[in-house]
């Protein structure tokens, strides 16, 4: 597979000095109860993330990426261990509380979209702001939306929009109430190459405008390797992190 | 607010899973608000046309007797009074020689008060009925020329006196206020009763007095000096706007059953409802998980989708309030020929409330528990890799806010009903076949997971009934509770009819024969056994009397059960007796010997005993011809009503009553051979006998039952409906998944048969468990009905109750059918390509 088509933002990056980590897990374990008996999914992560790093997850089918990612997202509970994310200690908030963490601090871009089919994309975008309360939710969310380049999209619902479209979208949703942590999840698993070069291009982009953390999965190496630091995790554990001293200026 | 806003958007995705929602509400809602509105319209018009359906502002009714000078001159004291005499008697049209009961009113210049009597011929109705040339003339109603093959200009013979027919009645204004008539109307003058010789002392004959009050005077006022300065009078009062209390409480119970079976279909609705919400939040599982992974809370969710379901509630609940209101209004020209009453079309707010509250309780009662289930789907979920199960309960909350909305139906059904025992035992049956037929559905599919049979289509079709999401207890809920109300409603039916009819020819008498007097009793009694064919005859001596007062308190202030309120209400028959007569049993007390001759002793029937609130030794006051006779409680009978025999709830001991003056009863046994000749020796040559025919009677009253049958069947047939709108919808649920399977199943090479045979077994496992527990509930509904609220023997007919059941399966089956059809039709092809 070609490395993608534009390069990643050269934004100039301050050498990473120790701030509060944005992500702090310790010994996470998590196990699921299913109809063949509990499946042990993590089996003690460990793991740190400085504000304003970006960390690709790469590793197998059923290694536990997804999991760990609804994890820091707090959509998911862990059986063992510490899970403090941008600045909220999850295993004490229950899931209101968690919501409500949810709401101002992380974005989220999932591999099938999850736009909701009966809203339209600037609706789309709203609701993150709007579930926060913000007054000018729709305005924020106009903003969004000609930030990905779909101004003119705006009353289109989810069914008229192309993957790509549908992605920008999600994207424009994920980073409208600004975040400081932004999780994806396979973004480009449903899109086509170039298609998803650009959604790359433009998350890794608005990640660097807003200075987010950005957690992307993938199993692609070649996406993996725009990240500062990449994670590989096996079977519920994590096999290595590879720290990447240097930005990787693809050859094109 | 974000969450009406929210769910505005949610419901661009269009109303099409919602139709069944809204119809299953709508229709019951339609069925209650329809009821209440007609009622509504029948008691304003009932109230609008009071005073000329009671034919006065007050009536004063008296029985066997006219006014005393005192009584006649404190009437006249009131205001203007016009008086009539109702009694029934034998017509003989000349012409024809045919005759037959009428039912006679000899009414005075004044008469009517208010509203006017509408005659096919022109003229009044005074001058119709004056004497010409020694001829004192009558009107009559069409079934009486019919009946006596007379024609206007005919005359006829009532008593001993004769009448010529000058003027056929289209509508007499104080008709619809008297109760069972057994015969045709003929009008004559007052002035002309004398003649026919008929009035004689004990006389089953009433002297209805109209009052036109004074303006000064009201009502109560008037009523409290007749209680005053007349206490003894023993006459009925009754004010205009009480006018027919009889129409009315028949009106209120009809209309109460009525309005339970149309909740009913509202509840059966709600499980279609349920259905409806349960399969949209499905399909909204993503976006549920999508909007919580954006921040929403549990509770936003919750009212996201309550908003939704109130706004589709509302929709169906004031479809169900249009229709409800419009059919009974549209209708109202029909009705008002059928139903001799009054009707005021309009739109009556009390009941379209009552209507909406119940559609809204129902459907919050039923949707509470699937949209709190909906709201805590996991965010989660939205990973691919990631399946866990849910909380099986809601939050103790919802689950509590769901008995607590049951509970304020059950308790809006009980209290908004006057009957409430009635209501009560409505609403505990509804309770236990919801409940029974879910836990039955719960044991067909775990009995259904536990099978593994070997067959294919056995398989197949036992793991659609215990599939997760499978419509089992739906369908059986649905098809189990409207099935249950049909055999019911079926054999109390049909029990009616056999009280009525089949039992007949061997118990019953052919005639009854009223108003004989003493001194006629041997003659009579020759004539009779003279006749070829006639036995058995019964005579028992017969008056009519008011109970005024039950132990010492006046019978207005006594406290009595709704079932006997009957007995304190205008007179009862009375007789007087040496020995217990027969039919009756003792319960309690002992009978007096035969030949007592002490201070009155009375038997009272054991159920008017126990609503009286009376037992052995109390006192009861009874009126009889405008005197009290106040004596005690010797003993108390069991009756059995259904003999057909002569039974009288108050029984005198000899004595006091023997030497007032009164008539006998007489009733006659004969075969159908026998009965026009003795019917004609006993009128030709007795013309002040009545003459009651059996037959005509039952004829009479089963017409009432076969009307009445109709309506309670069709607001049953509105249940069934409601129960295969709820099997239509979850068929429409499982649309995609039979058509996927259907596609997979071929694919792997089963044949049509296959297909059909797994369905088949499928549905027809539901329909027979449904329709065996229905037949079963239904039964035992019935029986207790028949024998706890009618106090009847019960008479099983297996086979209506078995074809109501057979039809519930076969309407399974059927839809069974559709989806099997459904599957078949599918090419396998596309679906498996993008699945």
């Amino acid at each position: 597979m070609a490395s993608p088509s534009a390069n990643p933002p050269a934004v100039e990056r301050a050498p990473i000095v120790q701030l509060t980590p944005i992500v702090q897990l310790t010994d996470v374990h998590l196990t699921l109860a299913s109809t063949a008996g509990p499946v042990n999914i993590l089996r003690g992560i460990d793991l740190s993330v400085q504000p304003g790093e970006r960390i690709g997850i790469v590793g197998p089918s059923g290694s536990g990426k997804s999991t760990l990612l609804a994890v820091l997202a707090g959509l998911e509970r862990v059986s063992k261990g510490q899970v403090v994310v941008a600045g909220g200690d999850l295993n004490a908030l229950n899931e209101d509380r968690l919501a409500l963490w949810r709401r101002s601090r992380v974005g989220i871009v999932f591999q099938s979209f999850h736009l909701i089919p009966t809203m339209t994309a600037l609706e789309n975008v709203a609701v993150p702001l709007e579930l926060a309360g913000a007054n000018d939710a729709i305005a924020r969310a106009r903003a969004a939306l000609a930030q990905v380049g779909l101004a003119k999209r705006e009353t289109h619902y989810p069914a008229q929009l192309s993957g790509g479209e549908q992605q920008r979208v999600a994207l424009a949703r994920a980073v409208a109430p600004r975040p400081a942590l932004l999780l994806a999840d396979e973004p480009t698993g449903n899109l086509d190459g170039s298609t998803g070069h650009a959604i790359i291009d433009l998350m890794f982009g608005e990640a660097a405008k807003l200075n987010s953390t950005l957690i992307l999965i993938t199993h692609d190496e070649n996406l993996a390797a725009l990240c500062d630091r990449v994670v590989r995790i096996e079977d519920g554990r994590i096999k290595s992190i590879e720290q990447r001293p240097a930005r990787p200026q693809a050859a094109d | 607010m974000l969450s009406l806003r929210f769910s505005l958007r949610e419901l661009r995705g269009g109303l099409r899973g919602f139709r069944l929602f809204v119809a299953c509400l709508g229709l019951g809602v339609a069925v209650i608000a329809g009821i209440g509105t007609l009622s509504a319209a029948i008691i304003t018009g009932l109230e609008r046309d009071g005073r000329s359906l009671l034919g006065g502002d007050l009536e004063f009714r008296l029985t066997h007797r006219g006014t005393t000078p005192e009584e006649q001159a404190f009437l006249a004291r009131q205001g203007s009074v016009s008086y009539s005499v109702q009694m029934r008697a034998m017509a003989h049209a000349l012409r024809s020689d045919e005759r037959t009961l009428v039912e006679l009113k000899a009414v005075d210049g004044g008469y009517p008060l208010y509203g006017s009597v509408e005659l096919e011929q022109p003229g009044t109705l005074d001058a119709l009925l004056e004497t010409r040339n020694g001829l004192p003339g009558a009107a009559v109603d069409p079934q009486s020329l019919i009946r006596l093959d007379a024609a206007v200009g005919d005359r006829i013979g009532i008593g001993e006196a004769q009448f010529e027919i000058r003027g056929v009645i289209a509508r007499e204004p104080d008709r619809a206020t008297e109760g069972l008539t057994l015969g045709p109307r003929v009008m004559i003058a007052a002035d002309a009763l004398e003649a026919t010789k008929l009035v004689q002392p004990g006389t089953l004959a009433y002297w209805h007095y109209r009052v036109k009050l004074r303006p000064e005077l009201t009502a109560a006022q008037v009523q409290d000096a007749a209680q005053k300065e007349l206490p003894t009078a023993g006459w009925r009062i009754r004010d205009w706007k009480e006018g027919s209390p009889g129409v009315r409480r028949f009106l209120d119970r009809a209309a109460l059953f009525l309005v339970l079976v149309g909740l009913t279909a509202l509840l059966i609705g709600g499980v279609g409802v349920a259905n409806a919400v349960h399969a949209h939040l499905d399909g909204k599982t993503p976006t549920i998980a999508t909007l919580k992974s954006l921040g929403a809370t549990t509770g936003l969710i919750f009212r996201v989708y309550l908003w939704q379901t109130l706004l589709l509630a509302a929709f169906g609940i004031i479809i169900g309030l249009v229709v409800g209101t419009a059919i009974p209004n549209l209708a109202a020209g029909a009705l008002a020929d059928i139903l001799p009453l009054p009707l005021v079309a309009g739109i009556y707010w009390q009941p379209l409330a009552l209507a909406a509250a119940y559609g809204l309780l129902v459907a919050l009662a039923f949707t509470i528990w699937p949209l709190a289930r909906a709201a805590d789907i996991r965010p989660a979920a939205l990973f691919r890799d990631l399946v866990a199960p849910g909380r099986s309960l809601p939050r103790p909350v919802y689950v509590i806010a769901t008995l607590l909305l049951f509970a304020a139906l059950a308790a809006l059904a009980i209290f908004g009903a006057d009957e409430r025992r009635f209501a009560t035992a409505f609403v505990g049956s509804a309770i236990v076949a919801f409940v029974l037929f879910r836990l039955i559905a719960a044991l067909v599919a775990r009995v259904a997971r536990h099978i593994r049979p070997r067959n294919v289509r056995l398989k197949l079709a036992f793991a659609s009934l215990h599939r997760p999401g499978a419509a089992t207890a739906a369908l059986l809920l649905s098809l189990g509770v409207s099935l249950t109300l049909l055999v019911a409603i079926a054999l109390v039916e049909s029990n009616l009819h056999a009280q009525v009819e089949d039992r007949l020819p061997d118990e019953a008498p052919a005639f009854f024969f009223v108003d004989i007097q003493p001194g006629q009793m041997d003659d009579f009694r020759a004539t009779v056994l003279a006749s070829p064919g006639a036995r058995d005859l019964e005579t028992v001596p017969n008056m009519r009397g008011r109970i005024a007062k039950v132990k010492g308190v006046p019978s207005e202030q006594v406290e009595v059960t709704p079932e006997q309120r009957w007995v304190l209400q205008g007179d009862r028959g009375l007789t007087y007796a040496r020995d217990l007569p027969a039919g009756s049993s003792l319960l309690a007390g002992s009978w007096w010997p035969r030949d007592y001759n002490g201070p009155p002793l009375i038997s009272i029937e054991e159920k008017a005993a126990q609503g009286l609130g009376v037992g052995i030794g109390d006192r009861l006051t009874v009126n009889v011809l405008g005197r009290d006779i106040e004596a005690e409680i010797a003993s108390i009978r069991r009756l059995d009503w259904s003999s057909f025999g002569i039974n009288f709830v108050l029984v005198f001991s000899p004595g006091l009553l023997e030497r007032a003056p009164h008539t006998f009863l007489a009733t006659v046994k004969a075969g159908p051979a026998a009965e026009l000749a003795l019917f004609r020796s006993v009128t030709q040559r007795f013309p002040g006998i009545s003459v009651v025919r059996m037959k005509d009677v039952l004829s009479e009253l089963n017409a009432i039952v076969l009307k009445l049958g109709a309506a309670v069947r069709g607001a049953a047939g509105i249940t069934l409906i409601a129960g295969l709108i709820v099997l239509a919808g979850a068929l429409a649920a499982e649309h995609r998944r039979r058509l996927k399977e259907g596609a997979i199943l071929k694919a792997l090479g089963a044949t049509r048969r296959d297909i059909i045979a797994a369905h088949v077994i499928e549905y027809g496992t539901v329909g027979l468990v449904g329709a065996t527990l229905a037949f079963g509930l239904g039964w035992l509904a019935a029986w207790a009905m028949v024998t706890l609220m009618m106090g009847a023997t019960f008479y099983f007919a297996p086979g209506i109750a078995a074809a109501t059941a057979l039809g519930g399966v076969a309407a399974t089956l059927l839809l069974g059918l559709a989806g099997a059809w459904q599957a078949l039709a599918a090419k396998p092809a596309p679906l498996l390509r993008t699945t």
